[in-house]
């Protein structure tokens, strides 16, 4: 469905377009793959998915009357008897930024058909995500075994703060893992040239197309953009 | 198939001669649909009985099926409010229930009713049979994920059942399962029970978000040649609605479930404060039982739309073809259902003025609730005059209707005493908030979906059901449903509090007794009279009278698939190609009453017909 | 105007290499910073501020280029960002639910019941 896109130079643009597509027939969103759609649709539903979990713990913070106990401190990692902050988070964020771009690169190179460097590039994304969930499972370890954090309480304070933790880079922490899985079979698909000969899939019995690499993409960037949210509100706030 | 899919620089006289070619044989640019852009869908068809009735991915058997395991779970929430009616009225006749089980059977019944009965038949039973055909499409965007959807439900609802047979049973906390009560020991099924209903809501979100997405992208994405947005049938426009509705609430409910039940399993202390039971301080400490709260009501209002916008959809077209009638004001009606829908996420603590949260709050959602009465009771107008000096049929479906107008209006009214904090604060937990959300949210959208089942049984079958039983269904349930809401809004106002298991010798209760059980008699005789129905579907698929091709003349597309029933594909070798709004009845100078959506407008040139 | 907008229509979807590896320093450098808030412990009004901006610069680079949404038509792009407006109303009324609570717990924890 890449021919769609050439309907779109026709159209009106910015808010006209907005008009014109909504007023239009068969389709709303002009030029975009079902399976795209249905993609954001989803991410707009996750959205309020982590929304929630967020703002339950922004009011439970806001809410407890013992002390929270501070992030800065509990995450930080020695390096050679140093206490340096956040530095182990430090490290997850660069690894996910990068595999971010990486996904990035290989939805590109999906586009002009270079199943070589989109494949290449989709293993890398994949890697760098399992690095993510490792360092994340050594990071759990590291607060159950030595901190003594606990999700129903722990020696700093507040015992929500180790329930939210646990919980939310727990659900972040699956969607990665999840993410990682499909990663490793679209980058398998991709050197096999299932995209190219458009094989039908295992399940569900549709052709594959490239555009399945970008909306694997919206999926991968969409866990890096709730880790910004998470980064920022969990260990730095 | 594909031949009907250009390329956008095919030259317009070739796309123009090509799209008549279906029509009459006039040629003339007043019938020029633009060229498809989306290739034509492939579909798997299935060839074994597994592949066709049970694993299937044809949406329109999905749709049966999400209906009948539905109407299965209804019928176990009718008989629930049996025992419950039972134990209120004649509370000596019936030892075996114990206050244990009655507030178990209070909360299965709430919940069952709300989310595995009425938004599971309109979302996934109305909506799975009624987008595709409606909008024009071969079937739902993804039929595999569509598949999953109805199997996700059905382990949800299996979940939800076995909670009746495990060790201290189904959850007693009330549907609105507010914390901490739920989870401590006085609560009956605080143990498994609860636990069985957070898994089952959680997998029912997670299926539902499955076949919403669906819905949502087949309604966007996958309209036929013609079919804009302003000329879908509002039964697609509620049920679009609803469900964009429920994939931003049900977040909510889930992320609740989750936080919950690891309260329950881990000892977190998410909603659980420091708080003593039976004589013994728990671990919890420091939780806020309140966001709980918050975030139930954050998709529970919602969800009070998503069961009525479907309904207020459905029942505007059910209006409109027997009425032989034009909806009035069309567009006002689609602007008031998205209108709803927006506003429905700024409103969800007027369900807790009495709660405790901060009293601000009362201000701004006593103000945004008499907002949302606006686009509702514009709605109430355009039907009551899409009535006027229409050529009214009065027949089953109709009679329905009419119940359903009378019921909501009086349901709405109420809602909007509850709506203003003051007049809130007395009638709060008594039986005129029980009176005002049955009336609004249960009888109102059940007789909608009656009178559906009554308009499209011979789409779904070819066959009619029993209009004289049918009669008979109506009168008893609507008369009846009246004889048990409207006496509970006197109740109320005496204060007879809800969720009391047994009135005893109160003073309130006293004036009241035959009252009360006058109400148990007709909620008995109304659960009855839908054994009624259920005969009359199973004696209609056998021996009911046999429907023609269109048998209400109606003009929407559902109606005009080249077999009735329709098939998997539901449109043969062509799409069928869309030219006006579905509403075009009794237009002046047309030789018919109705004119369908497929009509081009050179067939129809020197009629009054309006330009959609 | 019209002609930029002409002009970033026509590659929907491939772009040069350049501008993925320009968004891809920019959020290295964004991050960097936010972990500077961080390391030299800005307090106050101060640290809320530039930790709020990091981010939703971040989030909004990310969603712009990674994800597309720039080259997107607005049909696509309102129909993302306009539901935000209910979370964006739950966030504020949860603040003042959440500082009502507290009030409350430390109010009736000294005057008592």
């Amino acid at each position: 469905m890449s021919e769609q896109t050439s309907i779109n130079n026709n159209l009106p643009q910015g808010f006209k377009g907005l008009t014109s597509d909504f007023g239009s027939d068969q389709t709303a969103f002009k030029g975009v793959n079902w399976g795209k759609a249905m993609m954001w649709i989803f991410l707009l539903s996750d959205t309020f998915i982590f929304s929630c979990f967020l703002i339950s713990y922004m009011k439970v913070r806001a809410s407890v009357v013992a002390e929270w106990p501070y992030p800065s401190e509990v995450f930080a990692l020695d390096v050679g008897g140093v206490p340096v902050p956040l530095l182990l988070i430090a490290i997850m964020t660069f690894v996910l930024i990068t595999s971010s771009g990486t996904m990035a690169l290989a939805v590109k190179y999906g586009y002009e058909k270079n199943k070589k460097l989109c494949g290449m590039f989709l293993l890398f994304t994949a890697l760098g995500g399992l690095t993510f969930v490792g360092m994340q499972a050594f990071e759990w370890s590291k607060l159950i075994f030595h901190e003594g954090v606990r999700p129903w309480g722990n020696p700093f304070g507040a015992a929500q703060f180790g329930s939210f933790f646990f919980m939310i880079t727990g659900f972040h922490g699956t969607h990665v893992s999840i993410g990682v899985i499909f990663l490793f079979i679209f980058s398998r698909k991709a050197f096999r040239g299932d995209f190219d000969t458009g094989k039908k899939g295992f399940f569900t019995s549709m052709k594959s197309d490239y555009v399945a690499i970008e909306i694997l993409g919206l999926y991968w960037h969409f866990v890096d953009l709730v880790w910004v949210f998470i980064f920022a509100f969990f260990y730095l706030w | 198939m594909s031949e009907d899919y250009y390329d956008s620089n095919t030259s317009y006289k070739a796309q123009s001669s090509e799209t008549i070619s279906s029509g009459s044989g006039s040629v003339s640019d007043i019938d020029y649909v633009k060229p498809k852009e989306v290739p034509d869908q492939e579909l798997y068809h299935g060839h074994s009985f597994i592949t066709k009735y049970i694993f299937c991915q044809d949406a329109k058997v999905i749709g049966v099926q999400y209906t009948l395991t539905a109407v299965f779970t209804g019928i176990i929430g009718l008989i629930l409010s049996w025992m419950m009616r039972m134990q209120l009225g004649f509370p000596e006749l019936f030892p075996v229930l114990t206050s244990e089980t009655y507030y178990q059977f209070v909360t299965m019944h709430g919940m069952i009713m709300v989310v595995y009965l009425l938004t599971a038949l309109f979302l996934g039973g109305f909506g799975n049979y009624l987008i595709p055909l409606m909008v024009g499409a071969r079937d739902m965007v993804f039929p595999y994920v569509n598949m999953v959807s109805y199997w996700m439900f059905f382990v949800a609802v299996l979940v939800l059942m076995a909670s009746f047979f495990v060790p201290g049973g189904p959850t007693g906390a009330g549907w609105t399962l507010y914390p901490p009560q739920t989870l401590l020991e006085g609560t009956p099924g605080s143990g498994i029970g609860i636990m069985l209903m957070l898994i089952s809501l959680a997998l029912f979100v997670i299926g539902f978000t499955m076949g919403g997405l669906n819905y949502v992208i087949t309604i966007l994405q996958a309209r036929t040649r013609g079919m804009t947005l302003m000329r879908m049938p509002l039964t697609v426009w509620g049920i679009f609605t609803a469900t964009i509705l429920a994939l931003l609430a049900f977040p909510a409910l889930f992320v609740g479930a989750i936080m919950m039940s690891l309260d329950k399993l881990l000892g977190t202390s998410f909603f659980m404060p420091t708080i003593i039971q039976a004589g013994e301080m728990l671990e919890y400490g420091g939780g806020s039982p309140i966001l709980f709260q918050h975030l139930f009501w954050f998709f529970g209002h919602p969800e009070v739309y998503i069961v009525a916008l479907p309904a207020f959809g459905i029942v505007s077209d059910l209006i409109s073809v027997h009425a032989r009638k034009n909806i009035f004001g069309y567009r006002m009606m689609v602007w008031a259902i998205v209108a709803i829908g927006a506003i429905s996420f700024f409103v969800w603590a007027h369900h807790m003025y009495v709660s405790g949260m901060s009293p601000w709050f009362g201000f701004f959602f006593a103000t945004t609730t008499l907002i949302i009465a606006i686009p509702t009771a514009m709605k109430v107008y355009n039907w009551v005059l899409t009535l006027w000096k229409g050529n009214i049929r009065m027949n089953v479906v109709m009679l329905f209707c009419l119940g359903f107008l009378i019921t909501f209006v009086n349901g709405g009214i109420t809602g909007l005493f509850l709506g203003n904090v003051a007049v809130d604060v007395p009638l709060s937990d008594t039986y005129f908030v029980i009176a005002h959300f049955h009336m609004v949210m249960g009888i109102a959208p059940v007789l909608v979906i009656l009178g559906a089942i009554y308009h499209w049984f011979p789409l779904v079958t070819g066959r009619f059901l029993d209009e004289k039983l049918g009669k008979w269904h109506f009168w008893i349930t609507f008369l009846g449903s009246y004889s048990i809401y409207f006496p509970m809004h006197y109740l109320g106002f005496i204060g007879v509090p809800r969720r009391y298991f047994e009135m005893y010798d109160s003073p309130y209760m006293t004036s009241a007794v035959g009252m009360n059980q006058f109400i148990s008699l007709a909620a008995f005789i109304v659960g009855a009279a839908q054994f009624i129905f259920l005969f009359n579907i199973i004696k209609s698929l056998k021996i009911g009278k046999l429907a023609d091709k269109n048998p209400w003349k109606a003009n929407s597309l559902e109606w005009y698939t080249p077999n009735v029933p329709p098939v998997h594909g539901n449109w043969g070798d062509k799409l069928p190609v869309v030219h006006r709004w579905p509403y075009d009845y009794n237009v002046p100078g047309a030789k018919e009453d109705f004119i369908p959506q497929t009509t081009p407008p050179s067939e129809v040139k020197d009629t009054g017909v309006e330009k959609t | 105007m019209v002609m930029a907008e002409t002009k970033k229509e026509q590659q929907t979807t491939t772009h040069k290499i350049g501008i993925y590896l320009w968004i891809w320093g920019l959020l290295f450098v964004l991050s960097f910073f936010s972990y500077m808030v961080d390391w030299f412990q800005f307090q106050g009004l101060l640290r809320w501020t530039l930790i709020v901006t990091f981010m939703l610069l971040k989030a909004g680079l990310i969603m712009a280029i990674f994800m597309h949404l720039f080259w997107e038509r607005y049909a696509l792009v309102n129909a993302l960002l306009w539901p935000m407006t209910a979370i964006a109303c739950f966030i504020c009324l949860m603040v003042a639910e959440g500082k009502y609570t507290v009030f409350t717990r430390l109010f009736y924890f000294v005057v008592g019941g």
